[in-house]
């Protein structure tokens, strides 16, 4: 499959995960150790009233599930979706704070294609993605970016 | 001790974080929980690949990029979180060996309209290796105010 053939506004369903709170303290004790994300006490006594996951782990999580759809298209035989490289992303937001037990879904839908003056062999698909809650509310959306080998030219 | 404030990260100031050491342990570990693709596990996928080498998961740059923040900085902050980041550029792979420092500067800094006590400031924080910038992070920190009346 090449960027020629993305086709815009199709949305991929990529699964729930929920967060537990032994999980979010082990991510943000590695990664982001700010009281309201590893110590119960003082994230009680904090502006978030309690703990919540570091951002970085609800995105990271976004990650996961979108190699984990790659591999389960992959053994039913699918081709392969999207190059797998990203010169990065935009607009990232924490709209909600995610707290133990929450079960966040998350979905990723075709947004934009860009050709590259640089490259003509790649070109660029953004992705608009979200991570919603169990009242349908959105906790987390960002702009994404990934290269797309160009159809070869006979 | 909390002695880092609103008022001490005015538009224009200047943060030296550093350093942090990358392992290949960690580049694989975190890899493997949330961003198991070839290049970031395997040396000889990775060498095939257009990476050219083992690299980091650009998420994991991410989050040790967080990580150098909280130690250099939030942890003797009066820090609140973040509402988002408005861009974030992988430049170059993150690889195992590399020692990351990062500089930081305050892009504009103003009081919340609807929380008085809280600050915003828009940092855009590069990520070096010890040749060459490596990433590039801007968004938002919440920070409070020492002195809400003052201010």
């Amino acid at each position: 499959m090449y960027f020629e053939d993305v086709e815009l506004g199709v949305t991929t369903q990529l699964g729930s995960y929920t967060f537990t709170e032994p999980e979010m303290i082990r991510f943000s004790r590695a990664y982001d150790p700010q009281p309201f994300h590893v110590d119960p006490g003082s994230a009680k006594a904090s502006f978030y009233g309690g703990i919540i996951a570091s951002g970085w782990h609800v995105a990271s999580v976004w990650m996961k599930l979108v190699i984990a759809n790659q591999q389960k298209r992959a053994a039913s035989g699918e081709a392969r979706k999207g190059g797998g490289v990203s010169p990065g992303f935009l607009n990232l937001r924490w709209i909600k704070p995610t707290r133990p037990g929450m079960t966040l879904t998350y979905d990723t839908t075709t947004h934009e294609k860009i050709e590259l003056k640089s490259r003509a062999d790649l070109g660029l698909v953004r992705t608009l993605n979200l991570a919603v809650d169990a009242d349908g509310e959105t906790v987390m959306s960002f702009t994404g970016q990934g290269f797309w080998p160009r159809r070869p030219r006979d | 001790m909390i002695d880092v404030y609103f008022e001490d990260l005015p538009e224009g100031h200047v943060i030296e974080l550093g350093e942090k050491l990358v392992t290949r342990d960690e580049i694989v570990a975190f890899a493997t929980e949330f961003d198991p693709q070839p290049h970031h596990l395997d040396d000889e996928a990775a060498n095939a690949s257009i990476l050219k080498g083992l690299s980091a998961s650009g998420w994991h740059t991410c989050a040790m990029m967080m990580r150098m923040i909280v130690d250099g900085l939030a942890h003797r902050a009066a820090a609140m979180g973040s509402p988002g980041m408005d861009e974030v550029r992988w430049m170059k792979p993150v690889r195992p060996g590399d020692v990351l420092k990062m500089t930081g500067i305050v892009k504009f800094a103003r009081i919340s309209k609807s929380k008085p006590d809280m600050g915003i400031i828009d940092i855009e924080w590069s990520l070096f290796n010890s040749h060459e910038q490596v990433a590039m992070m801007r968004g938002i920190g919440l920070y409070g105010v020492r002195n809400p009346q003052a201010a």
